[in-house]
């Protein structure tokens, strides 16, 4: 084709070139050139263009403006739910390039061979900057380029609105502007392509002032809604390729149990079955689904396994994970938060809180449990079609699994039912499974996880314990605030299937591993009480609980789920600051508000007014009655229900928040039923209210969830759960009267994080209601009846 | 050869008896609303109707099932409504069941993949009972079939809201 090419123009230290083609088309195309590390961290150290993705050395799509005025947006971050993707970030860029929400037709996430910057699914809003804006961002100034010189006016002069950029009494379309040409916009990235953060966008383009908004703060819906209700959706379950076969997994008999003897398979019952044996991974492929099922549980009852009992059982959890883990596996860490000399206050002071809380581990417990498909091609290339949350890193991950480059894999991402985490670092448990047996039979095979694997040869959320101490002076407020925070190793990204088929995987969690996967435990709960002059909040760090006993490296690993470490970390400092202002007398709302204050309003800080903000709508909004705790009437016997109240607090991803928990406990079943659920949520400027609320609605079911029901039981030999009544979450009748306050506050002129951490905040909530209505403190989750009453009853 | 009655069609299906309704579903009859979640009958997400019952394809036998029995899956929603009501061929065309209208109105699902179940339960629910308290509603997602209907992501309010907003459509018969 014909073209004529000009002179490259400089946008913000962004590269706009052009080419006006002789024949009709054109398109502006956003791409990115690569500047920092390097692009693949797993099998390749070359720096250039990449098989099966999107070049990352020339100019390619984040961003699509058509001749039609439509739009297409790319983002790596694959969507699980949130409805982000498909809402926030087309109300982002439709803000940005000042067009309207509907121009945005198309929006594709996750497939690696499709989008440009990798990563998972969270921090959507990436700390007010995602991606997708500054793309949008340069996009805008590009086509203001190209007007100016089209319109032959001033860029100062000229302003947009819904597509159409007017100055000087002359106008003309976007869609006209890149009409008949190839316009490629080169903007600067760092970063890995296959790293758990993927490639992040670099400079600094005119955003657009926050004033401008129109289509940020609407309730628009989310466009995949409408298809998943409709059954019009292609879900990762629903991929079926020709000739492929089902695959079900006999996985170990124990966390560290090795293989004896593969199970022989009777033939004449499951004609049109095969086991495959790789290492200590033992598959079962089959024709048909259901016999897959059946004979791979016939496979199953004639496999050996050693036995192996290396870990501590729930009973002696605690006490081994203090004194047995090797808590020299990291440095200890503190916090940028560290001030004064808290030891030497607490050392003298006369009042005093002292206590140790233990959280368990958890289940991320994804309502399907995890599949994927694979199809391990004859030239080596691997495609793998699954929900996974970090499609990129996935990709990594298989490829170092194979000995093979990333360029070689190609990662389809579909919608599945939500991980919460688990996936974010590439892989959910049956991808790599899926690989290996496809790579046996050379057929695409498709491995479903039955609800007993997802069970227990998932990761979980670890446990973690937590010793806090705070000091109080005579004024009722905290002169000290002391914590040690213990945890294992948060995450572990190697997929389970290449360590049972014994082959390569990035190291387990040890201190040298980066970032999420290393034994270092950070803290991860922004101090908030501003006011408090000593303050030490030191995380300690080890490795994963049986680990590294285990014969085949496996043990209880653990996943970062939704509001990771922060979780772990802000239960027992907000149950403790209940516990505070017990010992203090005073309300806990009014509490946390005097010991945010400076004092003197006028020079609080903006941290505390936000803080304060939330507390403050919290309590208008539950109805809650000023009082210390606990209650006067407080009771813990008998088997009439005592009602309580307790509050908690929180900052992530620079957005507050508040919650109240009402309940009511019957002291001598132990049962506690949360009433009322209120919360208060200040993330800035609110992108779209209504998807907030409902997330917001979501964190605080699944929190409430975790504070009463959710334990990981284990023995010595593995977790013992195996289905949802082993492993029971809330039920709709379980539900109380949720209330969400959303604050938006456009002076901060961001937007924080919208909805993750909604989950973290009804456990300390609920467990100082319990302490209102009783008198009486456990420190310890989940709430369980069980628990309760034993408390109760000492 | 068993044959089967789903969405309104008779259906032939290849497969041995003690097969659970939902493989034939889903992977001989390419109807995806059911999905698979414990296979225990633990948590709805595989729920379809039979003659109007919700039933746990899951656990339910191709051979449990009888020719003239009624089977409705998501898919078949839209034209079981289009058939109470008397719509039109066009009508019924374009219309989603009340019940999908309010879901999509209510922005009700998050991941979605318990959302089948759901919808399958509030259509049995209205259909017996069509204007259901919140009391009511959280009976028959928690108390009236095989297990609670279970949603990890917490949805269970907006569901709520999308069976009292189902309710509204389907009074005014649209």
């Amino acid at each position: 084709m014909a073209s004529i090419s000009e002179k490259p123009m400089d946008v913000f230290g962004a590269t706009l070139s052009r080419r006006h083609f002789l024949k009709a088309g054109g398109i502006l195309a956003v791409g990115f050139s690569v500047a920092g590390p390097e692009l693949l961290t797993a099998g390749t150290s070359q720096r250039t263009t990449m098989k099966n993705s999107l070049d990352p050395t020339l100019p390619s799509s984040w961003i699509e403006i058509h001749p039609d005025n439509t739009i297409l947006i790319r983002t790596g971050k694959n969507d699980f739910g949130q409805s982000t993707t498909f809402t926030a970030y087309r109300q982002i860029v439709a803000d940005e390039l000042s067009v309207p929400f509907e121009a945005i037709t198309t929006v594709i996430a996750g497939d690696t061979d499709k989008t440009p910057d990798g990563s998972g699914a969270f921090d959507f809003l990436g700390g007010g900057m995602p991606n997708i804006r500054k793309a949008a961002a340069y996009t805008h100034q590009a086509l203001l380029d190209l007007a100016s010189e089209r319109l032959g006016v001033p860029k100062s002069k000229l302003a947009v609105k819904d597509g159409i950029v007017s100055g000087g009494g002359k106008s003309v379309s976007y869609g006209d502007l890149v009409k008949d040409q190839q316009l490629k916009l080169t903007i600067p990235v760092k970063g890995s392509l296959t790293s758990i953060s993927g490639l992040t966008i670099e400079g600094n383009p005119p955003m657009k002032p926050v004033s401008e908004y129109t289509v940020i703060g609407k309730s628009f819906k989310n466009s995949v809604t409408s298809s998943k209700v409709a059954a019009k959706e292609t879900w990762a379950t629903d991929v079926r390729l020709p000739g492929m076969l089902h695959a079900r997994v006999v996985h170990p008999k124990t966390l560290g149990s090795t293989l004896v003897s593969a199970g022989k398979l009777d033939q004449a019952k499951f004609p049109n079955s095969q086991v495959i044996v790789k290492g200590n991974l033992v598959g079962v492929v089959a024709s048909s689904e259901w016999e897959a099922i059946q004979a791979a549980d016939q496979v199953a009852k004639d496999t050996k396994w050693t036995d192996w009992k290396g870990l501590p059982g729930n009973a002696k959890l605690y006490q081994q994970l203090r004194k047995q883990s090797d808590w020299t596996a990291a440095p200890v860490q503190k916090s940028d938060d560290t001030k004064g000399s808290p030891a030497a206050v607490l050392a003298s002071a006369h009042k005093k809180h002292s206590a140790t809380y233990e959280l368990p581990y958890m289940k991320h417990a994804p309502i399907g449990p995890t599949m994927a498909l694979a199809d391990v091609q004859a030239d080596g290339t691997v495609h793998i079609y699954t929900h996974n949350q970090n499609p990129q890193a996935l990709r990594g991950e298989i490829a170092k699994m194979l000995h093979t480059t990333p360029d070689q894999v190609i990662v389809h991402a579909y919608p599945g039912p939500g991980h919460y985490g688990r996936s974010n670092g590439g892989n959910a448990g049956a991808e790599d499974e899926a690989v290996l047996l496809s790579q046996a039979v050379g057929k695409p095979v498709r491995v479903q996880w039955m609800r007993a694997d997802d069970m227990q040869w998932s990761t979980q959320s670890p446990a973690a314990f937590s010793d806090i101490q705070i000091a109080l002076d005579d004024n009722h407020k905290i002169v000290a605030y002391q914590a040690d925070h213990y945890m294992p190793a948060m995450q572990d990204d190697r997929p389970v299937g290449a360590v049972l088929a014994g082959l390569p995987t990035m190291s387990a969690p040890d201190v040298h591993s980066g970032g999420a996967t290393s034994t270092v435990n950070e803290i991860q709960d922004p101090w908030i009480y501003t006011s408090v002059p000593n303050v030490l909040e030191r995380g300690h760090g080890t490795f994963q609980v049986g680990q590294k006993a285990s014969p085949i490296a496996v043990g209880l690993r653990d996943h970062s789920m939704r509001t990771p470490v922060q979780y772990q970390q802000n239960y027992p400092r907000e149950l403790a600051m209940n516990e505070a202002a017990a010992l203090a007398g005073v309300d806990a709302i009014q509490f946390r508000i005097d010991n945010a204050r400076t004092g003197n309003k006028k020079t609080d800080s903006a941290k505390a007014e936000r803080l304060i903000g939330v507390l403050n709508s919290v309590r208008d909004a539950s109805g809650w009655d000023t009082r210390p705790s606990p209650h006067s009437g407080a009771v813990s016997t008998g088997p009439q229900p005592v009602r309580g109240r307790g509050v908690s607090s929180l900052l992530r991803n620079g957005t507050y928040w508040a919650c109240v928990c009402h309940i009511a406990v019957t002291p001598d079943s132990g049962v506690i039923k949360v009433e009322k659920y209120t919360i208060a949520v200040d993330p800035g400027i609110i992108v779209n209210p209504l998807q907030l609320k409902r997330q917001v609605q979501g964190g605080a079911v699944m929190g409430i969830s975790h504070a009463l029901l959710e334990e990981v039981l284990f023995d010595e030999s593995g977790v013992t759960q195996y289905d949802w009544n082993s492993y029971p979450i809330l039920t709709m009748a379980d539900i109380p009267e949720i209330k969400v306050e959303l604050i938006n506050n456009p002076k901060v002129g961001s937007y924080g994080g919208g909805s993750e951490a909604a989950n973290a905040l009804a456990a300390p909530a609920i467990a100082a209601a319990l302490h209102d209505a009783t008198g009486k403190i456990l420190r310890r989750l989940p709430l369980k009846p069980e628990y309760v009453k034993a408390m109760l009853s000492t | 050869m068993a044959t089967l009655n789903v969405n309104g069609v008779q259906r032939e299906v290849e497969a041995s008896p003690d097969t659970p309704l939902l493989y034939v579903l889903r992977n001989d009859l390419q109807l995806i609303g059911p999905q698979f979640g414990c296979g225990l009958a633990q948590c709805g997400a595989c729920a379809v109707l039979i003659d109007g019952k919700e039933a746990r394809s899951c656990v339910t036998a191709l051979s449990d099932v009888a020719a003239h029995q009624e089977i409705t899956t998501l898919e078949g929603l839209p034209a079981r409504w289009a058939k109470q009501k008397g719509l039109s061929a066009d009508e019924a065309k374009s219309a989603l069941h009340p019940v999908q209208q309010a879901w999509i109105e209510e922005q009700t699902p998050h991941c979605g993949f318990c959302q089948n179940g759901m919808m399958i339960k509030a259509t049995e629910l209205l259909e017996s009972n069509p204007n259901p308290t919140v009391a009511q509603i959280k009976d028959a997602f928690t108390n009236s079939g095989p297990s609670p209907n279970l949603c990890r992501c917490g949805t269970y309010t907006a569901i709520i809201e999308a069976v009292q907003h189902a309710a509204t459509i389907m009074a005014k018969g649209r």
